[in-house]
């Protein structure tokens, strides 16, 4: 991304975005519906016609009406709304979970990567450990140990795609330590930090958030399936799987309520994958010389 | 490509030899599910959830039995014993077996025997969850193979109650109990109509017709007892024809849309259920009796009854379920009134409101509850915060006296004694030794209580009652909301054979007589 | 080869060992009280405690663990605290039924996922090459139990084709394979959308590569090119995901088995959390770590095959 960009970044960031969107339009639309989610989700104070706990017993389970243009839940409370502050709570945790496991994986690969030998090995056999375990399974058993809080929900998707992070920051710390200009900075005595931090992360940094835009997909879908299965941020809090869940259990009564949280992750989603390829085709070079 | 397509037809090759076998005669099979996730236990002294009571109900016989569809003691008859006689002082009580009473799969004729090691283990709170309930038993002898005797400390409001096919007076079998050891938790041995067969874990039980059932053999060959615990799964298999006879949802919704199901039958029976929330005295800021009542104004009955629906729920009429002996149906409780909820605060000191803390369980029916309930407790200023767990976790966790507020939701023996005791009898306070679930630590109705349970004139007994209601509900242990009756549905297939008004097995009662078309 | 194939063993066993002190402590962390969920609600204190005392609960940490390394050393895993049952029998009851839902969901994926890929690579841009990418992002893009609950709804409540609970007993040929349609399906789905990713992008890769082109520019048909010469190659990296992804596949199937009520490791896993089944949980987690280890060692074994210059390395 950081080759394609600076080719034409010397035009101001916003005609290069412009330029880089026409030449990969499906990343570009990735893009625009996972800003658009995004921004719904921030904006959720603002655009939600309801107060998302606000219960009215006398509407539970009424189809879209002109008042609730996504009908109610058991409650009576305002789908629309729910929607719009569940995608806060599912966008925060995700979000958050893999910012940190991507800013610890990547420091741990780098530092593993760099330092090399034994202690390359074993931080290497503890990834393993980890990569061991599904990451749906791992979420469910931290989260069954810690309990359901939104700090332990983040912890515990963190710690699922911690490892995927230090492997890819690792792989290209292992060549790029061996260049001439990393020997040159070594011989003229800068320090470790200072050449794991300058010389090393920028080229690691693009793979890495290359897969930090694919993980942050795979954390939606973790969080959603923890809630989905009853593990996930407490009530009243609106989340996305939450909703899927509740829906579920009325599908038969009112299947609109299972439906429109399900499109909703079903775009950020797709959002997120479509961005992510873009990225990714970008970034190989490989498939860039046809 | 050549190794992938020897891979596929190894992994197709693998598959068919999975299913190569011959499959079962054409049985009449009773397909049944429960909402439970699991099998707690098959062993009836041991378990106590509900998920359990339905299916235990089928496999065992107590001395004495309610007739099936009736919950009321009036209704008591012979079951493995034949006759019985009780002392004019009504403490000694001899009981006379019926003969050829055979236990499950080869263990034998039932004698006297098996009735004393069957009482005397669910005496003991080693072996069994309900010891409390026998607490006044001193002796209990096998006259003869087919005699047993029993001896009461004191007056107790109902010896053939504890004795009936229900809990800690289910018989089982002495020599399977010590063959099976810890594994007649899950294949457990009785007398009743249908026998332990099959168990496959978090799926299903399957039992299997007790050909030498006493009253002849049962019409149904198996029953599958599935666990589903998703509402909606059970419906939706139950729509498609995988089922039977379900567990079913306390909602209106739910009761309307399977009564307009063709071939259903929406099956409403007692006991009455009633949920309560209990409340912490010793905790801060529910030691002050103001904010407690503020609490039980600010809790609005009449909302939650229409929230899961009138013909399923019936707001609260006391601390004890509706119909029980001995409920007042008249009682003081505080009504729905937010203005004064917000005074009552305001007096006690908290004019900007009080955070209380919940643990939650994450089961569905009582969760929904609980969020209505916090609706409106927001209304009066009081901030519900709840810690959602799974249901083993909040079981655990409200025993260890962890929670200011307990929302607990429970069907006893249809007699005030059980359902005072167990709630509101310091005796029965969390984290003592002797605790049950008296989760508010209430113990200012002890002496109407104890009073009530040795009396012998059933008047004084129902004004002690009373009195011991009054107390509790003016301390505000804890505010009742709603009662509810059980639901489930079945086939027109299935016939059960009697008429169904209640089941103490909280479950509709599967028994020889009944039929599947 | 046996060498290889030893070298990879003698990797996977301090991994394994790890694993496993993880997993013993990590259960005994868990709140939550198995005595009381055995009990029930109205159970009292003093038959809590007896409860307690007979699973073992009551020993110090320590002699809890060593008795745990000494158990799983030997092949056993224990009892299940629940239902008194060796934990080996109750995983070699269900496993079947995880195995054949992997197993077909693989078979799934590999059928359908490898011919779309090779022609989304061959159409590279063109419309067949625009709706497979869609199709498989799309899949990609559905939580396994959002494609669960609609598979549900058409296939087994609309059309009736299927049952909703495929748990149909082992003797059963024909119920069996029915009730399996269903979830492996379910589950199928997303490796057929991983697979047909790969592929595609494999395969460009490789049609790409000189000696392809030489065999073009010798005028070596194009079918000749692409299934002998580009397919081979362009398997490599399939294999390695399909391994790699098998851990989605195990998680996912915890979803699947839920809402299709199957049974399988998944279902015992969730019920083992919500029961507090100490044992169980932790023999779980062990069998869990043996399995993915075991399929990280077949990638790698596979991938030798495949790939000669592999073993080498």
């Amino acid at each position: 991304m950081t080759a394609v960009v600076s080719d034409v970044v010397a035009a101001g960031p916003l005609t290069a975005l412009w330029i880089w969107s026409r030449r990969n339009k499906a990343a570009a639309l990735g893009g625009l519906l996972v800003v658009l989610v995004m921004l719904s989700a921030l904006l959720a104070p603002w655009l939600a016609p309801h107060d998302p706990l606000e219960q009215s017993v006398l509407n539970r389970l009424d189809p879209p009406s002109a008042e609730f243009l996504l009908g109610n839940d058991p409650y009576g409370r305002d789908i629309l709304s729910r929607i719009l502050w569940g995608g806060r709570v599912s966008l925060f945790v995700s979000t958050s979970a893999v910012l940190i496991a991507l800013v610890v994986g990547s420091a741990i690969g780098i530092l593993s990567g760099y330092v090399g030998g034994p202690f390359d090995r074993v931080v290497m056999a503890m990834m393993d450990v980890l990569l061991s375990f599904p990451s749906l399974i791992m979420g469910l058993l931290v989260v069954a140990m810690l309990g359901p809080s939104v700090g332990n929900l983040i912890f515990a998707i963190g710690l699922t795609a911690v490892a995927p992070f230090a492997r890819i920051a690792r792989a290209p710390t292992l060549v790029i330590k061996e260049r001439e200009f990393v020997e040159a900075g070594r011989a003229m005595g800068f320090s470790h930090l200072r050449i794991m931090g300058v010389h090393i992360l920028p080229n690691v940094a693009s793979e890495v958030l290359v897969m930090g835009s694919l993980w942050l997909a795979t954390a939606i879908r973790t969080e959603a399936s923890l809630s989905f299965i009853g593990l996930g941020v407490r009530p009243p809090t609106p989340t996305w799987g939450g909703m899927i869940r509740e829906g579920f259990e009325n599908i038969l009564d009112a299947p609109w309520l299972a439906v429109f949280p399900s499109i909703a992750i079903l775009l950020v989603m797709l959002g997120l994958n479509l961005l992510g390829d873009g990225l990714r085709d970008a970034t190989d070079p490989r498939l860039r010389h046809e | 490509m050549r190794r992938f397509t020897i891979a596929a037809g190894a992994a197709a090759v693998a598959i068919a030899g999975l299913c190569a076998a011959t499959p079962v005669a054409a049985q009449k099979t009773l397909n049944v599910a429960m909402g439970a996730a699991d099998l707690g236990a098959l062993d009836p002294h041991r378990t106590a959830t509900t998920q359990d009571k339905a299916i235990i109900g089928w496999m065992f016989n107590g001395l004495v039995r309610i007739r099936p569809g009736s919950i009321s003691p009036a209704d008591i008859e012979p079951d493995i014993a034949e006759r019985w006689e009780s002392s004019p002082d009504q403490l000694t009580w001899k009981f006379f077996l019926r003969k050829g009473v055979r236990f499950h799969g080869g263990y034998g004729e039932l004698t006297s025997d098996d009735v004393v090691f069957s009482l005397k283990r669910a005496a003991d709170p080693k072996t069994s969850a309900f010891s409390s309930d026998f607490r006044a038993i001193s002796d209990i002898t096998a006259l003869d193979p087919y005699t047993v005797e029993i001896k009461f400390r004191e007056h107790i409001p109902s010896v053939l109650g504890i004795l009936t096919n229900y809990q800690g007076g289910y018989i089982v079998s002495r020599k399977a109990v010590e063959a099976l050891g810890d594994e007649f938790r899950s294949k457990a041995v009785g007398t009743g109509p249908f026998a332990y067969a099959d168990y496959q874990r978090n799926q299903a039980v399957t039992l299997a017709a007790h050909k030498e059932y006493f009253r002849g053999a049962p019409r149904i060959d198996r029953i599958v007892y599935r666990y589903i615990p998703s509402d909606a799964s059970r419906d939706l298999a139950f729509t498609s024809g995988e089922l039977d006879l379900m567990f079913g949802r306390a909602d209106q919704k739910w009761v309307e849309r399977m009564r307009q199901t063709p071939d259903t039958q929406v099956l409403i029976f007692g006991p009455g259920e009633l949920g309560a929330v209990h409340l912490n005295i010793t905790k801060k800021p529910l030691d002050d009796v103001r904010v407690r009542q503020a609490v039980a104004h600010a809790i609005n009955r009449a909302q939650i009854v229409k929230f899961r629906g009138e013909s399923v729920f019936q707001a609260a009429v006391s601390i004890v379920p509706e119909g029980y002996l001995g409920t007042d149906e008249k009682a003081p409780l505080q009504p729905y009134d937010v203005a004064k909820a917000k005074k009552l605060l305001a007096e006690a000191g908290y004019k900007d409101g009080i955070t209380l803390k919940a643990i939650q369980t994450s089961q569905p029916s009582m969760l929904s509850v609980m969020e209505v309930v916090q609706a409106q407790l927001k209304q009066a200023g009081i901030n519900l915060q709840f810690e959602v767990v799974d249901h083993p976790t909040f079981h655990a966790q409200i025993r260890k006296d962890l929670s200011d507020v307990v929302y607990y939701s429970a069907a006893r023996f249809p007699i005030a004694d059980q359902h005072l005791t167990q709630f509101y009898h310091s005796r029965s306070t969390v984290g003592t030794p002797t605790a049950v679930t008296n989760f508010s630590h209430c113990g200012m109705a002890d002496a109407e209580i104890d009073a009530a349970r040795v009396a012998t004139d059933p008047e004084k007994q129902k004004a002690l009652w009373k009195e011991a209601q009054r107390k509790l509900i003016e301390a505000v242990c804890s505010v009742p909301l709603a009662g509810n009756t059980q639901v489930w549905a079945k086939r027109g297939k299935l016939d059960l054979g009697y008429d169904l008004k209640g089941s103490l097995s909280l479950g509709p009662l599967i028994t020889e007589a009944s039929t599947l078309r | 080869m046996i060498g290889f194939v030893l070298k990879r063993l003698l990797v996977a066993l301090p991994t394994l060992l790890a694993v496993l002190t993880i997993v013993f402590l990590f259960v005994r962390v868990v709140p939550g009280d198995p005595a009381l969920v055995i009990l029930g609600d109205s159970a009292t204190q003093e038959a809590l405690a007896a409860m307690r005392q007979q699973l073992g609960l009551d020993k110090p940490i320590l002699v809890q663990y060593a008795e745990f390394m000494a158990m799983v050393l030997t092949g056993d895993l224990g009892r299940s605290m629940l239902t008194s049952r060796p934990i080996v029998a109750e995983v070699l009851d269900v496993l079947p039924y995880t195995i054949e839902l992997t197993i077909a969901a693989l078979v799934i994926g590999v059928v359908f996922g490898i011919p779309l890929g090779i022609l989304s690579a061959r159409n590279r841009n063109g419309w067949a090459d625009y709706a497979t990418r869609l199709l498989s992002l799309i899949g990609l893009s559905f939580p396994a139990f959002v494609s669960a609950v609609l598979l549900l709804l058409v296939f087994a409540i609309q059309l009736r084709w299927f049952p909703v609970i495929s748990s149909a007993a082992l003797d059963d040929p024909s119920a069996r394979l029915r009730s399996l349609a269903l979830p492996s399906f379910n589950l199928g789905l997303i490796m057929v959308a991983y697979v047909t990713r790969v592929t595609r992008s494999s395969m460009l890769g490789v049609l790409s590569e000189d000696y392809i082109r030489t065999a073009r520019a010798k005028g070596v048909p194009a079918r000749l090119v692409v299934w002998r010469h580009a397919l081979r190659n362009a398997l490599i990296p399939v294999v390695t995901v399909v391994g790699l992804y098998l851990g989605v596949l195990i998680g996912n199937s915890v979803l699947t088995e839920i809402v299709f009520n199957r049974p399988g490791l998944g279902k015992l896993i969730v019920g083992a959390l919500n029961q507090r089944d100490y044992t169980m949980l932790q023999g779980l987690m062990v069998i869990y770590a043996f399995i993915i280890v075991l399929c990280n060692l077949m990638t790698d074994l596979t991938y030798g095959l495949i790939d000669p210059r592999v073993k080498r390395t």
